[in-house]
């Protein structure tokens, strides 16, 4: 419990900021809304403009972007973005700080074991991911709220932000194993690198409509157009996320057990 | 009672580096040293027996206890201090205490400010505008805030001046009075000599001995030191025990070890204008056990 405490306090800061960068960015674009939709049919034939691959790439689509829940799943897929580099961040930092800081002599010397300090980490990590969650929600179901004109179905909108925490949680998953794995200097450019490389596979995988490729990118796992029309996720990409997440996390704990912890 | 049971104790790093075979005892009570020079394995030991590192083979049993597998609950009664200390930069000192002492099912408040009281630690202050030497003594109040059973202490001194080095070995003496064990480990021979009962001598990753300080000392030897009106030859002093023999014009210095009437009986043949037999420092004997297993590498084909 302590550890935990520890450890969320250590991350409270950056918390903050990443939730509240996240919510400013989605209030900053939903304000554009209503603008938008006043010259909706211009705003179309703008975008029509673009080559088809440019806007298969940024994932707009033209029939639904002009529509409340359209435009802002097209703007959700940046704060996902956002959101899985905190969590990819997060999850590398918080498993390799004993080891960047130097301070597994202290931590590691405490009557606890390896697993309760993989458990008291991994736990601190998910509870900042719930609260920045929780909070951009809260900010962004007060925004849309505010700038729609129509009624717009609200189980809709909040599973489309869910989908947000789900593939949080991947790369969280994935940041641990790395962490656990490797030995990181520092953090940033290989949660960066990480993130990217996946979002860039998704843009491809967008551009040349590879159906492979969904399996691949946890960003193409939780298509917004499918819960738009099904009000519901798609069952074998929860499952395959279920099985990833279990898989990582039982490795990070087998080998941050087992690792040599060496003197600097 | 032994707090510390060293079987066979061997990690290895690939092939070369490591430890191989270390076994010692180390008795309830006792301060215990643990020296060699840097690189010879005092840290893998130390590192081992914390569980920070596996054995590639062999046991550590601290207080009886595996220390792999009971290591949570063996650590409980384990105060460490690490040659380098590093702790969370952006904490303060008090807090940083604070969250060491909430590791421990006790109140160590009290313990704390009458600990940095005594080694004069600012508890105000951030880790990161510390000194080397004010990171150590955090380090010593860290290591003795829930008042373990066993001190493991890794080249503890360095970086504390010697007034902080006297009131260190001080309150390591009266930890001692009180029951503690306290495993010292350092290349510094004079420390070691100066606290310790017995000693444990690594080299290379293998253990050399294990020797009471007064043994150690005794052992017969004897540091000779001889001035005569006409130089030694040679061959003179080719007999059994004597070592690092030296003649410099008239004077004469060896270390010897053996029967005292039978050198004093060689000297008797000589004319001497002056004779100093004194106590060799441990030093001298442990740089004599390095000479000798180095001459034996060396003429070995």
């Amino acid at each position: 419990m302590n550890i935990f405490l520890h450890e969320l306090k250590v991350y409270r800061k950056s918390t903050i900021v990443w939730t509240l960068s996240l919510a400013a960015v989605l209030v900053l674009f939903m304000s554009m809304f209503p603008g938008l939709t006043k010259d909706a049919a211009d705003f179309q034939k703008l975008l029509q403009g673009y080559p088809e691959p440019v806007r298969k790439a940024f994932g707009i689509s033209l029939e639904s972007i002009t529509s409340l829940l359209g435009f802002y799943s097209y703007v959700f897929s940046y704060i996902v973005l956002c959101g899985c580099i905190q969590a990819m961040n997060l999850g590398v930092s918080i498993l390799s700080k004993e080891a960047r800081e130097k301070t597994a002599d202290f931590l590691l010397t405490k009557p606890v074991t390896r697993s309760q300090v993989v458990s008291a980490k991994l736990l601190a990590a998910i509870s900042s991911l719930i609260m920045t969650n929780i909070i951009f929600l809260a900010a962004a179901a007060m925004t849309t709220l505010s700038v729609s004109q129509k009624p717009f179905d609200m189980g809709t909108f909040l599973m489309i932000s869910l989908s947000a925490f789900l593939v949080e949680c991947m790369f969280l998953a994935l940041g641990v194993l790395v962490a656990a794995v490797m030995s990181i200097k520092s953090v940033l450019p290989i949660s960066l690198g990480t993130v990217f490389a996946f979002y860039i596979l998704n843009m491809l995988g967008s551009v040349i409509g590879e159906k492979a490729v969904r399996y691949l990118t946890p960003f193409k796992y939780y298509d917004t157009a499918y819960i738009i029309r099904h009000a519901s996720y798609e069952p074998r990409f929860i499952f395959i996320e279920a099985l990833f997440i279990v898989i990582a996390v039982s490795a990070s704990y087998i080998i941050y057990s087992k690792k040599d912890i060496h003197a600097v | 009672m032994n707090v510390i049971e060293l079987k066979n104790l061997t990690k290895m790093y690939g092939k070369s580096r490591g430890i191989r075979n270390i076994s010692f005892n180390v008795e309830e009570g006792e301060i215990f040293g643990f020296i060699g020079p840097n690189g010879a394995g005092k840290s893998t030991t130390i590192r081992t027996m914390l569980s920070l590192i596996y054995p590639t083979s062999g046991s550590a049993l601290i207080f009886g206890k595996d220390s792999v597998k009971f290591a949570p609950e063996i650590k409980r009664e384990i105060g460490y201090l690490p040659s380098e200390v590093f702790y969370y930069d952006n904490m303060k000192v008090k807090d940083l205490l604070k969250y060491s002492a909430s590791f421990y099912k006790k109140d160590c408040s009290h313990r704390i400010s009458q600990l940095s009281k005594m080694l004069d630690l600012d508890l105000n202050k951030k880790i990161d505008d510390l000194s080397f030497g004010n990171k150590k003594k955090v380090g010593i109040v860290q290591g003795l805030l829930h008042e373990p059973k066993l001190i493991i202490l890794d080249e503890p001194t360095s970086g504390l001046d010697p007034l902080m080095q006297q009131k260190f070995f001080d309150l390591l003496k009266e930890e001692n009075k009180k029951g503690t064990t306290i495993l010292f480990s350092s290349h510094i021979l004079s420390e070691v000599q100066k606290m310790c009962d017995r000693v444990a001598i690594i080299k290379e990753g293998e253990l050399v001995k294990v020797e009471k300080i007064s043994t150690l000392k005794e052992n017969n030897h004897k540091r000779f030191k001889l001035e005569t009106k006409m130089p030694v030859s040679q061959g003179f002093f080719q007999m059994d025990g004597v070592q690092n023999l030296e003649v410099k014009d008239q004077i004469t210095s060896f270390l010897y070890s053996g029967n005292i009437n039978s050198v004093l009986e060689k000297l008797t043949q000589l004319e001497l204008t002056n004779l100093w037999i004194e106590e060799p420092d441990l030093e001298e004997i442990f740089l004599h056990y390095y000479e000798k297993e180095n001459e034996d590498e060396y003429f070995s084909p």
